[in-house]
């Protein structure tokens, strides 16, 4: 597994920030010139190092690529691959993000627009604009030959490439999948959300204290950056390989609401976890620790509270790792299971930063609100998204 | 612009661009094989010159004669005599 995340710009930096209870919100001064947006908060991740990479497979990439190349090297490192054994065909690439490049698509219409004049592009904007470019530059640094996806699905397209690289694997197509999702600050992909209210706005003078998944004073999210990658891989063949094992994915589901482009649907989530659950044949008493989605706003927390409280009332513990990390969006799902699979490894329940007092509407589950041991055989991690969303993914000690 | 402003200018573009050190950049340098620069960083020169010295080269056919680093400085050169001259 590798991560750069809010927290570092590795995993062990990532895994201290949580267990020390940082927060990594910050005020974005330069964003405060931007008129009519709300929030002047955001998550961000640090760039460093990126010139080790090789200028001619740099030069596609845009920021978040920069930081999925740097995870998913992290990631081989990790699980034992070396680069240059990287195995023809049999290895694939699915990382997902909420769009390409936001920097570089904005500075494409900068150059572009004023005049309807394309002489100033470089050769290079359209590779860092792509919806695939995460997934298109690891792949050409690594030289992967295999199946290479991009899944674009918002704030779901973590977990959903995670659960592609399963599906894969599970079907025989791949032996390994590197797999997860990235994403990028900018002012246009706050607005997104800010348009709609959906950001924190009323923490600008006291950023630690927000965001607030599941608390009484909860006022939308903070946006983050960064990328998540895991090495999800056929169990034989890792067994096989003497690789380190973090967890066995056992089930996996994603479904639309049909509802509402915006609003999270109780009743959906309550489906996505119960197939996620079904594939994996456990009951809800079998799980012992579920990462919520659970971004901080009003009404997205409320439906996923409910939805918990459904299936499993007080009988999971239950924490959301956005209070530290902010909603790194199309990067969420991938680092807060890679997160899990820590806590699961460990044997330690983090808890949701900054939830003081739990929301009436939030109420009736298992919330932790400070660090537990606790063994854990099975976890559940969800992901919803802009567009009716919704992913859930079971995952137990291997 | 002195011919040696020029030159100048055009080693500053495949320093900041291509990030190529100032030692390497000598006259004689063919741009593919020993400066390590290949067809889509011609795009990239194209535009990188045109904001450097404010002109239009993309739709001029003699760009794509170029090889040598010389070869740069002198179709910059003959551009910039043409846009003196009015020509």
């Amino acid at each position: 597994m590798g991560a750069v995340s809010p927290l570092g710009t590795d995993i062990e930096s990532l895994a201290a920030g949580i267990e020390a209870g940082r927060n990594a919100t910050h005020v974005m001064d330069e964003w405060t010139k931007c008129a009519g947006l709300l929030t002047h908060l955001a998550a961000p991740a640090e760039l460093k190092n990126e010139k080790l990479i090789p200028r001619q497979n740099r030069r596609s990439m845009g920021r978040m690529s920069v930081f999925a190349v740097q995870a998913a090297e992290q990631a081989l490192a990790d699980a034992g691959i070396a680069v240059d054994s990287i195995p023809p065909e049999r290895m694939g690439c699915v990382i997902g993000s909420t769009i390409g490049s936001m920097k570089s698509i904005s500075d494409m219409f900068e150059k572009v627009l004023p005049g309807w004049d394309i002489s100033g592009l470089t050769s290079m904007t359209f590779f860092q604009c792509i919806s695939h470019t995460a997934a298109m530059n690891v792949a050409h640094h690594l030289k992967i030959t295999g199946t290479v996806m991009a899944p674009a699905a918002a704030c779901a397209s973590g977990l959903q490439a995670v659960g592609t690289a399963y599906d894969l694997v599970r079907s025989g197509r791949q032996d390994m999948v590197l797999c997860g999702g990235a994403e990028e600050l900018h002012p246009t992909v706050i607005a997104s959300f800010d348009v709609l209210y959906a950001t924190s706005a009323g923490y600008n003078n006291r950023p630690l204290e927000t965001p607030r998944p599941f608390d009484r004073d909860r006022d939308g999210l903070v946006c983050g950056e960064g990328c998540g990658i895991l090495l999800v891989e056929d169990y034989e063949h890792a067994k096989a390989r003497n690789a380190p094992i973090y967890g066995e994915i056992t089930g996996y589901w994603t479904c639309g609401s049909g509802m509402h482009v915006s609003q999270s649907d109780r009743q959906t989530m309550v489906r996505c976890m119960k197939n996620a659950m079904n594939e994996a044949s456990v009951e809800p008493k079998d799980v012992d620790y579920l990462n919520a989605h659970a971004t901080a706003t009003r009404h997205g927390d409320a439906e996923e509270a409910a939805a918990i409280r459904e299936i499993f009332g007080r009988g999971v513990p239950v924490s959301s790792m956005k209070g530290n990390l902010g909603h790194t969006l199309g990067a969420a799902g991938a680092i807060e299971l890679i997160l899990s699979l820590l806590m699961m490894k460990q044997g330690i329940l983090f808890p949701t930063h900054n939830l003081k007092n739990i929301a009436p509407e939030c109420e009736g589950l298992d919330h932790i609100m400070e660090s537990r041991e606790k063994q854990v055989d099975v976890l559940l991690k969800n992901s919803f998204a802009f567009g009716g969303i919704n992913a859930a993914m079971v995952c137990k000690r291997a | 612009m002195t011919e040696e402003e020029i030159i100048a200018k055009t080693k500053e573009v495949f320093i900041e661009t291509f990030e190529l050190n100032a030692a390497d950049l000598r006259p004689e340098k063919h741009l593919f094989v020993d400066l390590g620069l290949d067809s889509l960083d011609t795009v990239d020169l194209i535009v990188a010159l045109q904001e450097k010295f404010d002109v239009k080269l993309r739709d001029d056919e003699r760009v794509r004669a170029v090889r040598t680093l010389q070869d740069v400085y002198d179709y910059i050169m003959k551009v910039q005599k043409e846009m003196a001259s009015g020509s």
